[in-house]
């Protein structure tokens, strides 16, 4: 075998192997970040407002990220948010968000960003986004991804607008913080 | 299952803790894609944000397949345990024997040799090798850190010489703190019971643009032990340590510095008091170089001071510089070669009962290593390595292992290895005299001892049989020859030569049961079978008994339960048998921990220890030996 046929060769053995592990990646990323969204839960605290009766399931609207909705359905299938049942929801771009109590808006273009957290705005609805670093996602929590690990940002503002409280100790782990006005 | 996350740590310093960066990737994205959702969502958000995501080598992907009988302790198991020390932490990985002496002592090894001076077993803190080269073993008083900065402990029984070079005979234990991104912000925590107290502190906080710190304290006191007539034990101790960690950096690029200090106290039953002191510094690089390949650079210093009046003093220099580089050569291959050098400045002050002779001592250390990982096809995959390492005493001294693991499936695991690993000398197998003048009627020295050699085979499976349940089971065979015994010296009295062997055989094997999704049980145990020797020509007055004191079975088994959301119950038996020469009795201890998280910012938890019997000796003889009574700690945590 000459080398050109030999690099050729390797190539093709290479090049499957590689998109795999990519692939795995991707989805290692989906359901750590799954995992994140499920245990933020415990470390917000929700107005009463937000709910409408004691009993009522706690709400959880997924925009843009569909393999996530799965991954996060599966984990909260026999688990409980705060003493409650949890429903996700697949959400179409632009659908109602009343209700809801977790809203993740999927993607790192950030193009549909404003228009899905404008109407979430002043609602007790945490927001996580997984946005491009950098940026103002406007989200309270935002992920971002630091030597390959998944991290976030935590953003007080807009989660006082909400009425939402975070635990000292959600903000501890966060990567950073963007102070509120309290 | 949460402490079954294969990982192979590279050996020697960085190698070690570079390789934790790998290993740390591997072990995370072996549990990012193998574990069940559960798990993921049953990690704290501390450890979610410590998992890698991209695969970034294939070296990971081999790491996951370690081809080795390796435990890993959780920093969560660590916290559930309420565990105060290091090695009472290290009983909770079950291919280990832990038998506290006393207060302060522990006997500490792996498939056997156990005893205050067990010497096959390699120990590092964040890639610092912590057996002094007195006597190849490791001073447990001294070596202790933050338990709740620790993200893993990796416990490979076995030998590692191939990459963690000679001592690691039997095993080694990697103890692997957090990274100091995970422990920004404040906690203290503080607590007491009947035999000890402690409290220690630590803040993390950002340094530059992309780099973080933290710092630490922590004191405690542990109470004296008692005899079984109830007469006390003089071996009561404190001890304070501070330290810090920096990191810069991120994947591709990263520096950090860290070290520690530490001062101690112990009670003795001679006049006047031990002290312990130390101090350390290791700086640690890792780059990534164009073509992929990854470049490792470690250094460190650690001095330890230890005087024991009437008995013995010493200081103690380490200077240690590693480096390691993986390269990928070819498709099927990958290649970690690297290099060190170790100095030792060893100062000894004698004593009339003792002598280290000559009393001040220089030595060197050298090594050069290389392993491929060759993969045979897409399920198989043989490693082989040498490592040639020199030290004063014998020269050099190779260390071949060979690696093969089968791997039908991702949740499968089926391995074998064959491993030379060698316990060079220390300075107590040459140069110990007793008494401290001549005529040395005792011991005089061992002037002609050369290394133990350990020739091993390990056949391991592991697998996960669903998302709740896995397990692992290892056999191994030792074939030890040159084994330490002391032979009569030819102008009179006894000097250390090599003239015990013989093989060591056994299975190892745990596993993990997710009964509930608020309920794990897991459990362990080891069967050990000894079968060592005088050879014909030797005159040893005491046999093998001398070269340890181990159980021919341990078992334990562990529940965590989540009663409620803010409440934990541990409860954890350990079963270990009678040891033969001395004699001490099997026992069975029951440890049990409840939690509580108060707040959010607040735990409590109440840690009983013994709570099954009043007391009982681990180790020792009858009847000046200490017995370990029943303890009752509480603690608080408070992280603001």
């Amino acid at each position: 075998m000459n080398l050109r046929a030999l690099v050729l060769a390797l190539a093709c053995l290479l090049a499957p192997a590689s998109a795999a592990a990519q692939g795995d990646a991707r989805a290692a990323e989906v359901r750590i970040k799954a995992a994140f969204l499920y245990k933020f839960c415990d470390f917000v605290e929700w107005p009463t407002a937000a709910f409408a009766a004691p009993g009522d399931a706690f709400t959880v609207g997924v925009v843009g990220a569909d393999a996530l909705a799965d991954e996060l359905a599966a984990v909260v299938a026999q688990r409980s948010v705060h003493g409650r049942p949890v429903v996700v929801r697949k959400l179409m771009q632009g659908a109602p968000l009343a209700g809801l109590h977790l809203l993740f808006v999927g993607g790192r273009d950030g193009g549909r960003l404003p228009e899905a957290l404008a109407a979430a705005k002043g609602r007790p609805t945490l927001t996580v986004t997984e946005a491009e670093d950098g940026g103002d996602p406007g989200s309270v929590i935002n992920f971002v991804l630091v030597a390959d690990k998944v991290r976030f940002d935590v953003a007080l503002p807009p989660a006082e607008a909400g009425g939402l409280k975070i635990s000292a100790r959600l903000l501890a782990v966060a990567r950073k913080v963007v102070a509120g006005s309290s | 299952m949460g402490e079954d996350r294969p990982g192979w740590k590279g050996r020697g310093g960085w190698r070690r803790t570079a390789a934790g960066a790998a290993l740390l990737l591997v072990a995370a994205l072996a549990q990012a894609q193998s574990q069940p959702r559960g798990d993921l969502a049953d990690l704290s958000l501390e450890e979610l944000s410590n998992i890698e995501v991209t695969s970034v080598s294939g070296r990971a992907e081999k790491l996951s397949s370690a081809a080795a009988s390796i435990f890993v302790i959780s920093g969560e198991d660590i916290r559930r345990s309420g565990a105060t020390s290091l090695p009472e932490a290290l009983r909770l990985a079950p291919n280990l024997q832990v038998a506290r002496v006393d207060s302060a002592r522990y006997a500490l090894s792996a498939r056997g040799f156990n005893g205050t001076v067990a010497n096959k077993l390699l120990v590092l803190i964040d890639g610092r090798t912590v057996y002094t080269p007195l006597f190849s073993g490791v001073f447990w008083d001294a070596q202790d850190l933050m338990l709740e900065d620790v993200e893993r402990i990796e416990v490979i029984s076995g030998p590692g010489a191939t990459l963690w070079g000679a001592n690691a005979v039997n095993g080694v234990i990697n103890v692997i703190t957090r990274p100091t991104q995970a422990t920004q912000g404040a906690q203290v925590g503080g607590g007491g019971g009947n035999l000890e107290r402690g409290s220690a502190f630590r803040h993390g906080g950002a340094l530059g643009a992309d780099g973080h710190f933290r710092v630490y304290g922590m004191y405690f006191d542990r109470e004296n032990t008692e005899r079984a007539d109830g007469s006390a034990v003089r071996d009561g101790w404190h001890k304070g340590q501070v330290g810090f960690r920096a990191d810069w950096g991120g994947a591709g690029r990263g520096f950090t510095l860290q070290g520690d200090a530490y001062a101690g106290t112990l009670d003795q039953s001679q006049p006047g008091k031990t002290s312990i002191d130390g101090i350390n510094l290791l700086g640690r690089w890792n780059q990534r170089l164009a073509g992929g390949s990854d470049l490792r650079l470690q250094a460190y210093w650690d001095r330890t001071e230890r005087e024991i009046p009437g008995t013995f003093g010493e200081v103690l220099d380490i200077f240690d510089v590693e480096f390691q580089h993986g390269i990928t050569p070819a498709a099927a291959h990958r290649v970690l070669w690297g290099g060190g050098y170790r100095h030792g400045r060893d100062r000894v002050r004698n004593s009339a009962a003792l002598a280290f002779l000559p009393a001040d001592k220089d030595l060197d250390w050298a090594n050069v290593f290389v392993q491929d990982q060759i993969a045979l096809g897409a399920t198989l995959e043989l490693t082989a390595g040498l490592k040639l390492e020199s030290n004063d005493y014998t020269g050099w001294e190779h260390l071949p292992s060979l690696r093969l693991a089968w791997k039908p499936a991702a949740d499968k695991l089926l391995w074998t290895a064959l491993s030379r690993a060698v316990r060079a000398p220390s300075r107590l197998d040459r140069e110990l005299f007793a008494p401290g003048s001549p005529p040395f009627t005792q011991l005089a020295g061992g002037p002609n001892f050369r290394s133990e050699i350990s020739k091993v085979f390990e056949i391991g499976y592991r697998a996960q049989l669903s998302d709740a349940l896995s397990y692992s089971i290892t056999g191994f065979y030792h074939d030890h020859d040159h084994l330490r015994s002391l032979e009569p010296a030819p102008g009179g009295g006894f000097a250390l030569g090599n003239l015990m062997e013989g093989t060591t055989q056994g299975i190892e094997a745990w596993g993990s049961y997710q009964m509930a999704r608020s309920w794990r049980l897991s459990g362990g145990a080891v069967f050990l079978d000894q079968d060592l020797k005088r050879k014909p020509d030797s005159l040893d007055p005491t046999g093998p008994s001398a070269l340890g004191n181990d159980p021919e079975y341990q078992w334990m088994l562990r529940s965590s339960h989540n009663l409620a959301p803010r409440q934990e119950l541990d409860i954890m038996l350990r079963r270990v048998g009678g040891l033969p020469q001395p004699s001490v009795p099997a026992y069975l201890a029951v440890d049990l921990r409840y939690g509580w998280r108060a707040r959010r910012d607040l735990e409590v938890s109440l840690t009983v220890q013994n709570l099954s019997d009043s007391s009982h000796p681990e180790s020792g003889a009858a009847p000046a030996r200490s017995e370990l009574a029943r303890g009752a700690f509480l603690k608080l945590r408070w992280t603001p």
